[in-house]
């Protein structure tokens, strides 16, 4: 019998046991990915193959609601000893892009399943069209690398050397990759080690039933959390500033029905699946991990007492139709999923900030930009290949505190290299890397500055890749009178007369004296900026977060040859009015939806929900193309009749009629 | 006065005195050994937080009235201060200003980038101790070479120490890009400061510490400045109050890296100091252990409001740089010490879903938890040891302290109220899941360091530790537990017994190869001048021993390894022995190695030790296993009942001493819990041996 009151003596040693975990992985890994990155996961999972202990410390954010149950049940006759595993994003949507590789494990207590222990990798690379097997521009998932379907990689203790030299002829670094394997299979052993000295300490029963009432236990805290939120239900559209290679935007819609301590999130309404890789493959799993990586935060930011498990996910179900960007059909690619995922969480955030604006923050930058360089050594003649800095933007503004600048919210996981490390191993010389001024997005609580860095290189056709970048057009949102952040943006030769801004593309081929300069979006504004104290906006001057025309500009602050002037700012800020709106998205996004309303955005995507799937992202496109000097459901359904003119072939969109009236 | 006549008290001309003083939260710690007749002396007194210092001369006239100590008759004298600590966690440093490079002024804002709690949406980093308007951009540039690409703008040096002066800085920290390569620009910048702003003190990162990785540098330096003026301040007044009492023994400081140095180079050092306390209990530790015939052990130090954990591996303590003062990292090399916020003050609560939990709110020491009787009515760890009946026998912390049991069940009553239980029952529980808690920090240190804990033996000590460290070695399996005589007074002691000890570095950033012998040689015959010359400032006279190690890592990875290394391999330019320690070391830790990988040399570093004093310590004549009786019995709730177990009190614990668990130990300073399955021998150190049958 399980005691309650051990309740939390048992959830340590749970943590224990997967901090152990971690820590083993960690220890033990070849890859930078792994070691340093930290982009790995391990977990306890309970023998229905639910995720029950997660480590706190160390790896990704992403999994602790993580149910390892449809993997288990595609291999059969699991024997102590043995590891299955997969990295294939459409057997059963474990593994969400091929890079990530996940293992799990069984562990048996007298001759039965009690448990199992699993966690993936990212692995640097598996193979396919392009170096580390991710890029936007591709468009099936068979050019992402080699896939795995689950199957036994451990036969009884015995590794399946078929299977490595299968991986070892596909990737390009083969050593990296098994050896990372290698490790999370310790770290596996290490987590069937602890849970069998669990259940030596609890005894078998409680341990079975423990590792029940954990999930049960978080369950009630989510569930006590939306019981303290309003019903209702709100709606929230944010988009990614492309569907593919300088193309398109992208709608994410989520509706949001809170209902006593229970919640929807219907993500009807967004894009179809891309022919790009930016899709993310869900499986149409009510409660799919990656659709519900925001609530975690928002969870975890409400009450960070909450047990991580799969028990907070039980409160939710989500609606994600398929052959949609959240959904997609085989053979759509899903490499950079992690883009569309950032905005995935923006979207729920906004949808929550709705239901209790008063306990959130506002946007944070939502563009977790990821720099590499390959260039010249002059010194050698030898190609180098290296991660720079990753470029991250600061945190939404907070209800009591200013938002964080540089990193925070949803991208703190991530680190940088030190410039001299850099510097000493790679050949390019920074001009700077810092906080960007004016970044932040005005408000009462100030967003957190967007981080600006920017690099010289010295030998021809240097190539640098800024994988994730977004928000070069559609800012992430302030709250409550507070305003939208700054922009993310890439410069090349700043300052100079050749200098060039790239927009929201990812790579750059640089010649010798070039600089690269990149910046990241800031985080939204919270509250109205004229009510933020006149020091704070001083200091934020004095420190140059913020200039002296925008401190006029946005909060009504006077400040004239460095002194501030008390009179004219008080009659400046009388003079203006308070600002309307619970959300501020600024002019891109206003100018956007004045042409793309949110009714025409809708009749667009139910249009093309009518279609076939592989005719969905053409038509998209195609309607895109004929929609200039065109507005509103009006304008979408008059594209749409040119583009059925044109494309005779196209099937009869089988819902396309009804909404255009509206 | 009788002391004089008291027996076994030797005329003070005849006496010499080593004393150890540890301060802490709550009390400040005296372990005083007197050589000649070898009697060891331990004292707690009262902190006076707003007189540093003052309690440490209140010390010294405990111990002349009580021990008959003659000031004149100290001959060494050793002191961890926390002023140091304090002045960063209270943020009651001097205004500093910072000069980088023009175009990375956010060096210490952005830090590493990655933050503690990445889950919540709110997670943020602290206040810098120098905030942005205070840090000035200058004009200069160093390629990563050393070469100069851009001589120091003066003009703006100039312009930035007048903004500065304006604004109120008293010092200046000036750090710039691979000045760990080339100190010339810091050097430069720093003479100009002198010339134009003689009024303010200045630190650049190369001299503080020189090592490569900006951020950590620059922090590093900033900490050095932002604690100077305060630990020097008191310092001097430290040294004039120890002279006018007539103490002619120079005070030595004990530092992070678990040595000594003088109070000269403390004033200036000031950085090194910052986590003294915490390396002095494990020093202390290491010693008793040594002296005890331990090899690997698992310390524990449970104080009000946390636990320290460290391993001492075949006797040695570990070392790390990362430990935090306050929300700060440090770098300099420090003995490794893990630390969780639960300690006997630790605050019990019933949260929304009624799930008992412990922390992390604290009673510290004020009001500090029920049974004190101080106004604290919350209930704490403590107060569920005092419900069970583990507590409440003896007077505590040297008859400071007295424990109220009734207070004790008042509070914890109110929780098991709550949850429908009995107060025994809820006591037992807060005590189950702070060990629980502790049990995961122990885990996370174990596995970073590749350790089996069931190979190690557990020390407890500090006011909080033999009452709950007997229980955590259980849930490790440990086989035995070792609880020394003095537990209260361990950081004291590892100050009585340090050596001298500085650390010193040079990155030197270069593949391991042949053409590198000369960069390597150069550095170890700088580090090495570098060192003898710093222990001859020490006034150390006698044989000096120095540790080389080095950073190492294979090519492509970004985090180095420290391998002990001999100096005469570098000299003589033999690289396969390096070679061969790195691939073992790395083996040992990552259970792999690449025999056939280039191995980059990121720094090299050096130890100068100079020995600390060879103390004797009394040894007692042991008898063979004579069973002891106990005072009396007591009722203790052992997990599921009251039983009737025994009380002994350790003054009378003699060596060769012998009984079992369950028991209960009461001594001036803690309370040891022993639970059953423990049998318990004492040794002629008089430590506690506790072994489990299993």
């Amino acid at each position: 019998m399980f005691d309650p009151l051990n309740l939390q003596v048992f959830a340590n040693h749970t943590r224990a046991a997967a901090e152990n975990m971690a820590y083993t992985l960690q220890r033990t890994a070849h890859s930078a990915f792994v070691k340093e990155t930290e982009d790995f996961t391990v977990m306890l999972i309970n023998r229905n193959g639910d995720t029950f202990g997660v480590p706190m410390g160390l790896g990704a954010t992403w999994y602790p609601g993580l149910t390892y149950t449809r993997a288990i049940d595609m291999v059969a006759d699991y024997k102590p000893g043995d590891v299955a595993f997969t990295n294939d994003p459409y057997s059963c949507f474990v593994a969400t892009h091929a890079p990530d590789t996940h293992l799990w494990k069984p562990v048996f207590y007298e001759g039965e399943i009690i448990a199992w222990t699993g966690g993936h990798i990212h692995n640097t690379d598996m193979g396919g069209a392009v170096p580390a097997s991710l890029s936007r521009a591709l468009t099936e998932i068979h050019q992402e690398g080699i896939r795995f379907p689950p199957m036994k990689l451990v036969n009884e203790g015995v590794f399946d050397e078929d299977i490595l030299k299968i991986m070892t002829t596909n990737v390009r670094k083969p050593d990296l990759n098994i050896g990372d394997i290698k490790a999370l299979v310790g770290a596996l052993n290490t987590g069937e080690r602890k849970i069998l000295a669990m259940v030596e300490k609890f005894g078998k029963e409680a341990f079975l039933e423990g590792a029940e009432v954990l999930l049960d236990h978080a369950e009630a805290q989510a569930r006590d959390i939306l019981r303290s939120m309003p019903d209702g239900t709100y709606v929230f559209v944010d988009y990614a500033d492309e569907d593919s290679v300088e193309a398109n935007p992208c709608r994410l819609k989520l509706t949001l029905t809170i209902k006593d301590d229970e919640a929807i999130l219907d993500f009807t309404g967004s894009d179809p699946q891309l022919g790009s890789s930016l899709n993310v493959p869900s499986g149409g799993d009510p409660r799919h991990t990656m659709l519900l990586v925001g609530v975690y935060y928002v969870l975890y930011t409400i009450n960070p007492k909450i047990l991580l498990n799969t028990g907070i996910t039980r409160p939710f179900t989500c609606i994600a139709p398929e052959g949609s960007v959240l959904n997609p059909i085989s053979p759509a690619a899903v490499g950079m999923r992690s883009l569309t995922c950032a905005r995935l969480r923006s979207v729920i955030f906004g949808a929550f900030c709705q239901a209790v604006p008063e306990r959130l923050p506002a946007a944070p930058a939502g563009n977790n930009c990821i720099v590499n360089v390959m260039t010249t050594d002059e010194r050698t003649g030898r190609t180098v290949i290296a991660a720079v800095n990753p470029v991250v933007g600061g945190g939404g503004g907070m209800p009591h505190r200013d938002g964080t600048n540089g990193s925070g919210a949803d991208a703190a996981y991530l680190k940088n290299t030190p410039i001299e490390i850099t510097e000493t191993e790679v050949p390019i010389e920074f001009v700077k890397y810092g906080l960007a001024k004016d970044s932040g997005g005005a408000g009462r609580w100030r967003g957190g500055l967007a981080t600006e860095m920017a690099f010289r290189v010295f030998s021809p056709g240097s190539r640098i890749t800024a994988r994730n970048r977004d928000r070069s057009f559609f800012r992430p949102w302030g709250l409550l009178g507070g305003k939208a952040a700054g922009l993310s943006d890439m410069v090349l030769n700043p300052g100079r007369d050749d200098y060039r801004r790239l927009g929201n593309i990812d790579t750059a081929i640089l010649q010798p004296g070039d600089v690269l300069e990149i910046r990241s979006a800031g985080g939204g504004g919270r509250g109205n900026p004229l009510e933020r104290e006149v020091w704070r906006v001083v200091r934020d001057v004095d420190r140059g977060y913020v200039s002296a025309e925008a401190a006029e500009r946005d909060y009504g602050v006077v400040i004239r040859d460095a002194v501030l002037d008390e009179a004219a700012t008080e009659s400046l800020r009388a003079s203006r009015s308070t600002p309307v709106g619970h959300f501020h998205y600024g002019p891109e996004r206003d100018g956007y939806e004045a042409q793309w309303t949110p009714a025409a955005y809708d009749l667009l995507t139910d249009i093309l929900a009518g279609l076939p799937i592989h005719w969905r992202f053409f038509t998209k496109t195609e309607i895109f193309r004929r929609m200039k000097g065109r507005v509103g459901p009006e304008g979408v359904s008059a594209a749409l009749s040119d583009v059925r003119a044109r494309f005779k072939e196209m099937p009869e969109p089988l819902t396309a009629t009804k909404e255009a009236a509206e | 006065m009788d002391n004089a006549a008291a027996p076994g008290k030797s005329h003070p001309k005849q006496q010499d005195w080593k004393v150890g003083v540890d301060i802490g939260g709550t009390f400040i710690d005296f372990c005083a050994l007197e050589t000649r007749s070898g009697r060891v002396a331990s004292l707690k007194v009262l902190t006076t937080p707003d007189d540093p210092g003052a309690e440490l001369m209140t010390g010294l006239s405990l111990l002349a009235e009580r021990e008959g100590l003659d000031p004149a008759a100290i001959s060494r004298f050793v002191h961890g201060t926390t002023v140091g600590i304090n002045t960063v966690i209270q943020r009651r440093g001097v205004s500093l200003a910072l000069m980088t490079n023009a175009g990375f002024e956010d060096v210490i804002e952005l830090a590493r980038l990655r933050m503690p709690d990445v889950y919540s949406l709110f997670c943020s980093r602290p206040d810098q101790l120098i905030s942005r308007d205070m840090v000035f951009g200058i004009p200069a540039r160093l390629r990563a070479d050393g070469s100069e690409a851009q001589a120091p703008d003066m003009q703006a040096v100039d312009e930035a120490v007048a903004t500065a002066k304006a604004k109120g800085a008293s010092g200046i920290i000036i750090s710039f890009l691979h000045s760990w390569r080339n100190d010339a620009q810091e050097a430069a910048v720093k003479a100009q400061i002198a010339k134009s702003a003689p009024d303010l003190f200045v630190f650049t990162s190369s001299e503080v510490w020189p090592v490569i990785r900006e951020y950590e540098r620059t922090t590093t330096a900033i900490l050095n400045g932002y604690v100077h003026p305060r630990v020097s301040g008191y310092l001097t007044a430290l040294e004039d109050k120890l002279v006018s009492r007539g103490v002619t023994a120079p005070a030595l400081l004990t530092k992070s890296n678990g040595g000594v140095m003088n109070a000269a180079e403390g004033k200036r050092a000031c950085v090194q100091m910052l986590l003294s306390g915490t390396a002095s209990g494990v020093i202390g530790a290491a010693w008793l252990a040594r002296r005890a015939g331990e090899k690997h052990i698992l310390t524990l130090d449970i104080g009000g409001t946390s636990a320290d954990f460290a391993l001492i591996i075949d006797g040695e303590p570990q070392f790390g740089t990362g430990g935090l003062i306050g929300e700060f990292p440090l770098h300099i090399p420090s003995v490794s010490v893990s630390s969780i916020g639960i300690g006997g003050g630790s605050i019990a609560s019933v949260d929304a879903q009624g799930v008992l939990r412990i922390g992390p709110e604290s009673a510290g020491s004020t009001p500090g938890p029920a049974c004190y009787g101080r106004g604290g009515t919350q209930a704490t760890v403590t107060d569920a040891m005092a419900v069970c009946g583990w507590l409440g026998h003896s007077q505590m912390a040297y008859g400071q302290l007295q424990i109220d049991v009734a207070l004790a069940r008042a509070a914890v009553s109110k929780l098991a109220d709550q949850i429908g239980r009995t107060a025994e029952e809820a006591a037992q529980a807060i005590l189950d899941i702070a060990i629980s808690e502790m049990f995961v920090e122990v885990e996370k240190l174990a596995s970073r360091a590749a350790v089996d804990l069931r190979e190690f033996t557990l020390m407890p000590f500090g006011g909080g530790g033999p009452m709950l460290g007997a229980f955590l070695a259980r849930e490790f399996k440990m086989a035995k537990v070792i609880g020394p005589p003095r537990p209260g007074v361990v950081s004291a002691l590892g100050g009585l017994v340090a050596d001298l000890r500085g650390d010193f570095i040079r990155t030197v950033f270069t593949h391991l190869a042949a053409e590198a012998t000369p960069l390597l040689r150069k550095a170890l015959d700088q580090l090495s001048a570098e060192g003898l010359a710093w222990l001859s400032k020490q006034g150390h006279e006698g044989p000096a021993t120095l540790n080389v190690s080095a950073d190492m890592r294979y090519v492509g990875q970004s985090f180095e390894i420290e391998v002990p290394v001999q100096a005469a391999w570098i000299a003589k330019g033999e690289l396969d022995p390096i070679e061969e320690a790195f691939h073992a070391m790395h083996l040992k830790l990552y259970d792999f190695d690449d025999p056939d990988g280039e191995i980059e040399i990121v720094n090299l570093r050096l130890s100068a030790i100079g020995a600390g004093p060879a103390l004797e310590f009394p040894i007692e004549a042991e008898d063979r296993g004579i069973a002891v009786e106990p005072e009396r019995e007591i009722p203790v709730f052992t997990g599921k009942e009251f039983e009737w177990i025994g009380l002994y009190r350790r003054d009378l614990l003699r060596p060769g001493g012998r009984f079992s668990g369950p028991a209960v130990v009461a001594q001036e300073d803690t309370t040891f819990a022993i639970p059953a399955g423990a049998t318990v021998d004492v040794d002629r150190h008089l430590n506690l041996h506790l072994t489990f049958s299993e």
